[in-house]
């Protein structure tokens, strides 16, 4: 069976390698240039010594440079690429030989089709896996300038770096197969898979990652007056030090500053959490998907 | 090699139509004692009819003892083409004779063969009764 | 039909273990049974017909046969071991090509059967070579850039090369333009001529049905109508000529369909293997029935009276049992 479920998933290895490919030309244009910048202005000096209070200019001009292209747009773009992974593997995989008729051969050969799904299901969720790690691999490196300033804990860097990656991939992976073997279209599949799964993805980026654990406050009075330009995405941020995520920041009665922040030192806790929650989701789909088709009798489709 | 035909409207099954047409070979001379007939699978891939039917036919020609198989080699004709007997000449002679009364007298083919049918009905009804 | 019955004592006393054997087989959709209470028999090396109209019942009694369902009530014994769907020794006695002949489309031919080898460990690699090398088949060109009748062709290597003892077709020709539908079925006869496989072929069509099977089973409404060797089935009915008063009760055997016209009756009857007598009956006829006039008989006749409770099948027991050897 590993030859067959390589040879129906090639040309989406292919694929999935060219966008591997792609990426990392990318990354290596952009982050090459980002790090000449970054050791021409000698910003590693000054972040070792003050996490970047002493050079608020060479800052600065550092995310004039780089910070739209490797923040903001990449972001936009690159948040729905695990979903779009996941589903276009995932839908075919049931969806296609139920809308094509192909079951009828694949199943009535001499593997029971219970053996056949979970044969296909190791195969391709192990690429996916390793997809993932590798996308990842490529995105920390090419972000890893920008961390040195940013801190990987906030979203554009979170999103792509540690566990997370792999387990989105897998969560909308296991939703298109499920939604497949339902809807027996392939389209449809992806389509049905992707709704639900951007939408717990944003939910459990913005409302319930915040609360993994209970965030810490920083109080600081200020008596000459707050500074309210300190923010949530300062270089060092409201904390004073690089790697913490800022929640929100509130100026009380102009003399006081209280800071709700997660700690750097949380941020691999948090991984662990948020792709616990989108593996399980994977292992649900996926154990339902199994049962299903174990159970079901028959496809008039 | 010899080719059976099969004609699908005739109403006669097809085993029964592949060993008439070797009976009728023999009497016409076309098949001769040691000719090999075509093999089952040949004759099901000529004809496109099951090799079941073919067999069916074979075994028959075996059990009239007019073929019989020699293993490995095929299936052979065993029986010389029987004679023609001087009553059938006779027959065959005043056959002849009544079909051009038949024609003088305005019958045509269908009202010949309807007249024959007939009377072939009638003749078996006698035959039953007679028993 | 002497002659007949003559051919079957002679085919020997070995019963044998048959193909197949269903026993009151039924399979349940929700409330609807879509098929129920079907027992046939197909002795080994037979090339059977399973014939009906659309929806009644024939894909779902294939697939049962075939394991990739699981029957609601009844049995599906192959070669005298009894199926269970969906497990590797069921699925390794049948080969199967479906309605269609699906096929991986962007496979080439000799990825079809690798992945026939990967996953059948009876696959005879030989066998499938041969067979497209004689059909001239390249077996680097992709399925999709097949024509019709080469699909099929495909289909049917990749059944015969797993080399399970019976193999079952789903409409196989149903697709297929006139020229690649012969061609399918003369290699179909040529490859059953030249194995001891045992063949169950459904069709929807009647017509020249007669020269491909020796064993048929009539299937209408989820109900099987007529079952037994093709030739002793015909061999038990008549067609009768008689006159229009005469009532059903009057004639022999049980009525099958009865024509009237002003005058006379044509009747369709089951008489079974007693020898029919109709002197003594002024005006009596009686005629043998084709092969397309009984299967359509007993169609029409399901249709008829598919409220009522449906009569038990025409069966033929006994011969059916032994083994057909080419």
């Amino acid at each position: 069976m590993i030859w067959v479920s390589w040879r129906q998933h090639r040309s989406q290895a292919i694929a999935g390698l060219s966008l591997l490919a792609a990426l990392a030309v990318f990354a290596i244009l952009v982050s090459t240039s980002m790090r000449t910048a970054f050791s021409h202005d000698d910003l590693a000096a000054c972040l070792a010594r003050s996490e970047g209070t002493r050079c608020p200019a060479a800052i600065t001009a550092f995310m004039n440079s780089f910070g739209s292209v490797v923040n903001i747009s990449f972001w936009g773009v690159l948040l729905v690429v695990p979903g779009l992974i996941g589903v276009i593997v995932g839908a075919p995989l049931l969806g296609r030989e139920l809308e094509l008729g192909t079951w009828r051969l694949a199943w009535s050969q001499t593997v029971p089709r219970t053996q056949w799904l979970a044969a296909q299901l190791a195969l391709v969720t192990g690429a996916l896996v390793l997809l993932g790690a590798a996308i990842t691999a490529v995105i920390t490196w090419y972000r890893e300038p920008m961390d040195r300033l940013t801190g990987h804990f906030i979203n554009r860097a979170y999103d792509f770096e540690g566990l997370v990656l792999t387990a989105y991939i897998l969560c909308a992976f296991g939703f298109a197969v499920l939604a497949g073997l339902l809807l027996r279209r392939t389209v449809a599949a992806m389509v049905a898979a992707f709704g639900p799964w951007l939408v717990i993805r944003l939910v459990v980026e913005f409302m319930l990652r915040p609360r993994f654990q209970v965030p810490l406050t920083l109080r600081q009075s200020c008596p000459q007056g707050c500074n309210a330009t300190m923010g949530l995405d300062t270089v060092p941020p409201q904390t004073g030090h690089i790697g913490d995520w800022v929640l929100s920041v509130s100026i009380s009665a102009g003399k006081q500053v209280a800071t709700t922040y997660q700690p750097g030192s949380r941020f691999w806790h948090f991984q662990f959490i948020e792709a616990g929650i989108f593996v399980a989701l994977t292992a649900a789909a996926l154990g339902a998907t199994i049962w299903l088709l174990h159970r079901r009798a028959a496809w008039t489709a | 090699m010899f080719r059976f035909r099969l004609d699908g409207s005739s109403g006669v099954p097809p085993y029964l139509q592949l060993v008439h047409q070797v009976r009728q070979a023999l009497l016409l001379g076309y098949l001769q004692e040691g000719d090999r007939l075509p093999t089952v699978k040949e004759v099901a891939a000529d004809l496109v009819i099951n090799p079941n039917t073919v067999v069916k036919a074979y075994r028959q020609l075996e059990h009239e003892r007019l073929a019989g198989g020699r293993p490995g080699q095929g299936t052979f004709i065993t029986a010389a083409a029987a004679p023609v007997r001087p009553e059938a000449q006779d027959l065959r002679d005043s056959l002849e004779a009544w079909l051009r009364a038949a024609d003088e007298a305005g019958l045509d083919e269908e009202a010949v063969t309807a007249l024959i049918a007939v009377a072939r009905r009638d003749l078996s009804k006698e035959k039953e009764s007679a028993r | 039909m002497t002659d007949t019955e003559g051919l079957m004592t002679q085919q020997g006393a070995d019963g044998g273990v048959p193909a197949l054997r269903t026993d009151r087989l039924g399979r349940r959709y929700g409330k609807v049974w879509g098929l129920r209470d079907c027992t046939i028999e197909v002795p080994a090396g037979a090339v059977a017909a399973l014939v009906g109209p659309n929806g009644a019942g024939k894909t779902t009694m294939l697939q049962m046969i075939i394991g990739l369902l699981e029957p609601t009530e009844g049995q599906v014994k192959v070669f005298g071991q009894a199926s269970r769907a969906n497990t590797t020794q069921t699925l390794a006695r049948v080969g199967y090509v479906a309605q269609d002949h699906p096929l991986y489309r962007d496979f080439t031919v000799a990825e079809m059967f690798r992945l026939g080898q990967a996953m059948n460990p009876s696959w005879d690699q030989k066998l499938a070579a041969a067979r497209v090398d004689a059909l001239g088949i390249p077996l680097n060109r992709k399925v999709r850039r097949l024509s019709g009748g080469q699909q099929a062709q495909v289909s049917l290597t990749m059944a015969l090369a797993k080399k399970a003892p019976l193999l079952v077709l789903d409409e196989p020709v149903s697709s297929l333009d006139p020229v690649a539908r012969l061609e399918f079925m003369r290699d179909l006869m040529a490859a059953a001529a030249d194995s001891a496989l045992t063949f169950l072929i459904s069709s929807h069509v009647v017509a020249e049905l007669e020269r491909f099977c020796d064993w048929l089973i009539v299937l209408c409404h989820g109900h099987v109508q007529l079952a037994g060797p093709a030739d002793d089935l015909l061999g038990d009915h008549r067609l009768l000529t008689v006159p229009r008063a005469t009532a059903d009760s009057e004639l022999p055997g049980t009525v099958i369909q009865r024509t009237d016209s002003d005058r006379h009756s044509t009747v369709l009857v089951h008489v079974g293997a007693v020898p029919l007598r109709v002197q003594g009956h002024a005006g009596w006829q009686a005629d043998p029935v084709s092969f397309e006039q009984l299967v359509m008989a007993y169609l029409q006749r399901a249709s008829l009276t598919i409220d009522a409770d449906p009569a038990p099948a025409a069966q033929r027991p006994g011969p059916s049992a032994k083994a057909v050897t080419r």
